[in-house]
């Protein structure tokens, strides 16, 4: 029989806690901005063109303010991963991810060249049903990046869900007694 | 050349952000990954998207972040700050779609001597309306310099 979620085990053992720190290990990089802006045809100068920027009162090409983006030069991006975004340290029934929100907010520029570190956090974890499992698990987390002069750029808060597949459900149904 | 700067005084509250149209065709779908690095299969695996309850992939957070950011960006100039956003991943954009981004002005203030704006920035397709809805506070520079 499978074992019970303990829902308030685990908010009681994740809630608060530091769930990743790293630094990025290449500083902000002019073609990870340009990757960027071409999946969305964005052809802002300030982020694509160093000559344009330069004549600008910033003087150096800006990191678009996308949380995503930010994370990714603190952490995500080079290969290796530090860490996944994905938080699979906090345990949950079901393994299947959505992104269902992202608050950002911005204190000031990030430019090309800039070091970028981060430091998250859990800040909730709570159930909630969805159509397709009853027993889906909502983790909010938090991430504070610091440029390297340790100033923070930007906060970011966003929920993901964790849920099962339909497959999963059913399964656990059969198992239940 | 410099683009042309918007300035918080000429805001109206009420006005139209112009935004824009992006189809979710295959390509987009590799641009995405390229993109954002995101390498999680419900993004790009419709066998593994179907099996999870989905009805098929569907394009990922920063993917949509940095389409609501053009539309901000793009309207606030050089010299605005996107100052907080937050969006919502309501409903999604699958291949097929026809993804049209755009905003409008919802309020306008200042506060600690800044001029602010606030607008309703969304994502939206023809099958589910609006799929993406975000609120975005932007500082803008005024005339005189402050």
């Amino acid at each position: 029989m499978a074992e019970r979620y303990d829902i308030e085990a685990v908010r009681q053992k994740y809630i608060g806690i530091e769930i990743a720190k790293s630094s990025g290990r290449y500083p902000v990089e002019y073609d990870a901005i340009r990757r960027h802006c071409h999946m969305a045809d964005d052809n802002n100068p300030l982020f694509l063109d160093p000559e344009y920027a330069a004549s600008t009162e910033h003087g150096a090409v800006l990191c678009p303010p996308s949380g995503w983006l930010a994370l990714y030069f603190a952490s995500l991006g080079p290969w290796p991963a530090v860490f996944e975004p994905l938080l699979p340290i906090v345990p949950a029934p079901g393994k299947r991810i959505v992104n269902m929100n992202q608050e950002v907010e911005w204190f000031a520029h990030i430019k090309v060249g800039d070091h970028l570190s981060v430091r998250r956090r859990v800040a909730d974890i709570y159930q909630k049903a969805i159509s397709i499992d009853p027993e889906a698990v909502w983790i909010v987390a938090e991430a504070i990046i610091t440029n390297q002069r340790d100033e923070t750029v930007c906060a970011i808060r966003n929920t993901l869900l964790f849920h099962r597949t339909p497959e999963e459900v059913a399964a656990a149904k059969e198992t239940t007694p | 050349m410099r683009r042309p700067q918007l300035h918080w005084e000429d805001v109206e509250v009420g006005a139209e952000i112009e935004g824009f149209d992006i189809e979710i065709r295959p390509r987009r779908t590799f641009l995405q990954i390229s993109g954002s690095q995101d390498w999680y299969p419900v993004h790009h695996d419709p066998a593994f998207a179907r099996k999870a309850g989905h009805e098929d992939i569907f394009m990922n957070t920063g993917f949509l972040q940095a389409a609501l950011v053009r539309v901000i960006t793009d309207w606030m100039g050089d010299t605005g700050f996107l100052r907080k956003l937050y969006f919502e991943m309501r409903r999604q954009q699958r291949p097929g779609d026809t993804m049209i981004c755009k905003g409008k002005v919802t309020d306008r203030y200042r506060k600690d001597g800044e001029g602010w704006v606030e607008l309703e920035v969304w994502a939206e397709n023809e099958r589910d309306g609006v799929t993406t809805p975000a609120k975005a506070w932007v500082i803008l520079p005024s005339r005189d310099g402050v």
